[in-house]
C-alpha cells in the first residue's frame, strides 16, 4: 500500500500538535499506544496502530521526562512504526523494529528543542526590560515551534523519503533479520519494566510485586483484575498508614505528659 | 505596609482561572535548560502582577523576579502559583522574599509527589491496562486512560483556586494525605507491574532436547518449573544490568535487539 500525500501531512500535523498537547493539557499525554492508535485511524488500520503503539507503551511505562531529561522518543516512534506496518504489509513486528531505533535518535531533537527554547526566553527577558506584555506572551508561545517541529520535521521527512528506503529493506530483507525482530518484539517490553523497577522503590514492596505476578501468572488474572485486586490492597494500605501516623502523633503528644498517661499504656 | 498595597486592584476568581489556564497551556511550551519553567510562570503570573503593582518599576521587578528557573511536575504547579498569588496579595511588594521562599521551597517537594503520583504510576497503571488490551486488538484500555486524563486535566484546572484560598494552610495539611497517597499509589503500581510481566514479556525456547528416543519441549520442561520463568530472567536479568555503572536504558534495548536475532538465528528462540 502507498501512503497518500494527505496522510503524511495529518501524521506531520499529528506529531505537532501531539508534543505540544503533552506539554501542556496532556490528556493524549504523548503515550506511543494513543498516539499509535490515531496513526492506526488515519493509515485506515486502527489495530495495528494500536498494536504497534502498545508494545512501545510498555517498553517506556511511567518513564517521564523527570526535570528536563530525555527520554526516547516512541509517540514519534508509534507514528513511523505503525505507517510503515500498514504500507510494507510486514505487520506489527516490523514496524517495531523501525519504531525502537527511530525513538532512540530522536531523543537528540528532544534536546535540540529544549536547547532552542532558550532563544525564545532570551527574548522574553528583552521584553520584561521594555514592559512589551504582547512581546511576553507572543514569545512564550513560539517555544511551540521549537517543540512541533523537532517531531513533525523527522516525521515528514521519514515518510517522504523513507519508503524507497523500508522497500529496499522488505525487499532484501533475511529470514534471521526478521524472525529476530519478531523475537525482540516479544522481549523488549521486559526492558521497560526493568527501568520501571529501577524507578520505583521495589525492595520495600517486593510482597505486592510478588502478589501481581502470581494473580497473572499462576491464576492468568487479566490486568484489570490484577489493577482491582492492588486497589483493594492499596485502600487497606492507605486506612493503615493514615492510623499509623495518627498514633506517631498521640504517641508523640503522649509522652510530653508521660507522667500522667503512664497507667494508661501499661494496659 | 498597607501604603504599599493602595492601589492594587482586587484579584477575583476569574483572575485564578485565567492564571490556571495559563499555567495549564504554557508551562512547559518555553521549557528550555536555563530557566525551565520560569517564562511559563511568569506567563501564568502576569494577569495578578499587573492587577497587584500599579507602579512600573515595581511590576518591572516582580517580572524579573518570575521569569527566574523554576521546575515542578506541571500538575503540582497550580498549588504553588494559588499560594504565591495570595501571598503577593496580602503583601505586595514586601512578600517578594516571602514568594522566592514558597516557590523555591515548594517546587521540590511537590515534583517529588508529582512526579511520583502523575509521571511514574498512573501512567503505569493505565498504560498497562491500555497495551495489555491493545495488544489483543481490544481498544477499551486507551479509552479507560482517555478518560483519565480529563478527570486529571480538570482536577488540575482548579489546584490554582485551592492554592490561592488554603495558602500555606494547605502544606501541612495535605502532607500526611499526600504521603499515604503516594505509599498506597506505589504499592499499586508494583502490584500491577508484577502482573506484567507473565503477560507482555513474551519468550519462547524453540530449542528442544533429545534423550534416547524422547524428545522433550524445552519450553514445556521450563513452564513445569515455573510458568513465565524466562520472562522473569530476562527482566531481571536488565534489572541487574541497568544497576552497573556506564549502562543505560539504550544500550539495554540495543543489546536486547541484537540477542533476540543471535538467538533466533542459532534457533534457540522463536
Amino acid at each position: 500500500m502507498e501512503i497518500q500525500m494527505w496522510q503524511i501531512i495529518a501524521l506531520t500535523a499529528l506529531a505537532f500538535f501531539a508534543i505540544c498537547e503533552n506539554l501542556s493539557t496532556s490528556v493524549l499525554a504523548n503515550q506511543p499506544v494513543i498516539i499509535g492508535t490515531i496513526a492506526g485511524i488515519i493509515m485506515g488500520d486502527m489495530k495495528m496502530g494500536l498494536a504497534v503503539g502498545a508494545t512501545l507503551q510498555l517498553m517506556i511505562l511511567g518513564v517521564g521526562t523527570y526535570g528536563g531529561s530525555s527520554m526516547p522518543d516512541y509517540m514519534t516512534g508509534s507514528i513511523i512504526g505503525t505507517v510503515f506496518a500498514v504500507t510494507s504489509g510486514k505487520g506489527m513486528d516490523f514496524g517495531i523494529g523501525l519504531a525502537v531505533p527511530v525513538g532512540l535518535l530522536m531523543v537528540q531533537l528532544d534536546v535540540l528543542a529544549r536547547f532552542s527554547n532558550v532563544f525564545f526566553a532570551k527574548r522574553v527577558e528583552a521584553a520584561v526590560e521594555r514592559m512589551d506584555f504582547k512581546a511576553i506572551g507572543r514569545n512564550t508561545w513560539l517555544g511551540s515551534l521549537s517543540w512541533g517541529l523537532s517531531r513533525a520535521l523527522p516525521v515528514f521527512l521519514m515518510l517522504i523519503f523513507g519508503q524507497n528506503l523500508v522497500n529496499l529493506i522488505v525487499d532484501y530483507m533475511p529470514d534471521w533479520l526478521m524472525g529476530g525482530l519478531t523475537v525482540a518484539g516479544g522481549l523488549l517490553p521486559a526492558v521497560g519494566i526493568a527501568i520501571l523497577l529501577r524507578y520505583l522503590p521495589v525492595k520495600s514492596y517486593i510482597s505486592y510485586l510478588l502478589i501481581g505476578f502470581f494473580a497473572a501468572a499462576y491464576l492468568s488474572v487479566p490486568m484489570v483484575g490484577v489493577a482491582i485486586l492492588g486497589t483493594a490492597l492499596a485502600v487497606i494500605a492507605f486506612k493503615q498508614f493514615l492510623e499509623k501516623s495518627q498514633n506517631v502523633v498521640a504517641v508523640n503528644t503522649g509522652s510530653a505528659q508521660e507522667g500522667l498517661l503512664d497507667g494508661e499504656f501499661e494496659d | 505596609m498597607e501604603n504599599l498595597k493602595i492601589n492594587q486592584e482586587k484579584i477575583t476568581d476569574q483572575d485564578i482561572k485565567r492564571v490556571s489556564k495559563r499555567w495549564i497551556l504554557a508551562s512547559q511550551i518555553t521549557w528550555n535548560y536555563e530557566k525551565m519553567m520560569g517564562v511559563g510562570y511568569l506567563y501564568a503570573m502576569l494577569p495578578i502582577l499587573r492587577k497587584l503593582y500599579k507602579k512600573s518599576e515595581d511590576l518591572k521587578e516582580m517580572m524579573k523576579n518570575h521569569v527566574q528557573f523554576f521546575n515542578t511536575t506541571p500538575h503540582m504547579g497550580g498549588f504553588i502559583l494559588g499560594i504565591d498569588a495570595a501571598t503577593e496579595e496580602s503583601g505586595g511588594k514586601t512578600a517578594k522574599e516571602a514568594a522566592n521562599g514558597i516557590k523555591t521551597g515548594l517546587m521540590g517537594p511537590f515534583a517529588g509527589v508529582g512526579d511520583t503520583i502523575f509521571g511514574v504510576l498512573l501512567p503505569t497503571i493505565f498504560g498497562s491496562i491500555a497495551a495489555y488490551m491493545g495488544q489483543n486488538g481490544n481498544v477499551t484500555g486507551v479509552v479507560i486512560w482517555l478518560l483519565v486524563n480529563i478527570a486529571i486535566l480538570i482536577f488540575r484546572y482548579f489546584t490554582t483556586t485551592i492554592g490561592y484560598r488554603e495558602g500555606t494552610k494547605l502544606i501541612t495539611s495535605a502532607k500526611d494525605k499526600l504521603d499515604a497517597l503516594t505509599h498506597t499509589a506505589t504499592l499499586l503500581g508494583i502490584t500491577v507491574v508484577g502482573a506484567l510481566i507473565p503477560t507482555v514479556v513474551k519468550a519462547n525456547v524453540a530449542a528442544n532436547f533429545k534423550t534416547g528416543d524422547v524428545t522433550m519441549e524445552g519450553q514445556a520442561i521450563l513452564d513445569q518449573i515455573m510458568p513465565s520463568l524466562l520472562p522473569v530472567l530476562v527482566v531481571a536479568g536488565i534489572y541487574f544490568l541497568l544497576g552497573k555503572k556506564k549502562m543505560t536504558s539504550t544500550k539495554a534495548i540495543l543489546i536486547i535487539m541484537v540477542a533476540s536475532i543471535v538467538f533466533y538465528a542459532i534457533g534457540l528462540l522463536a
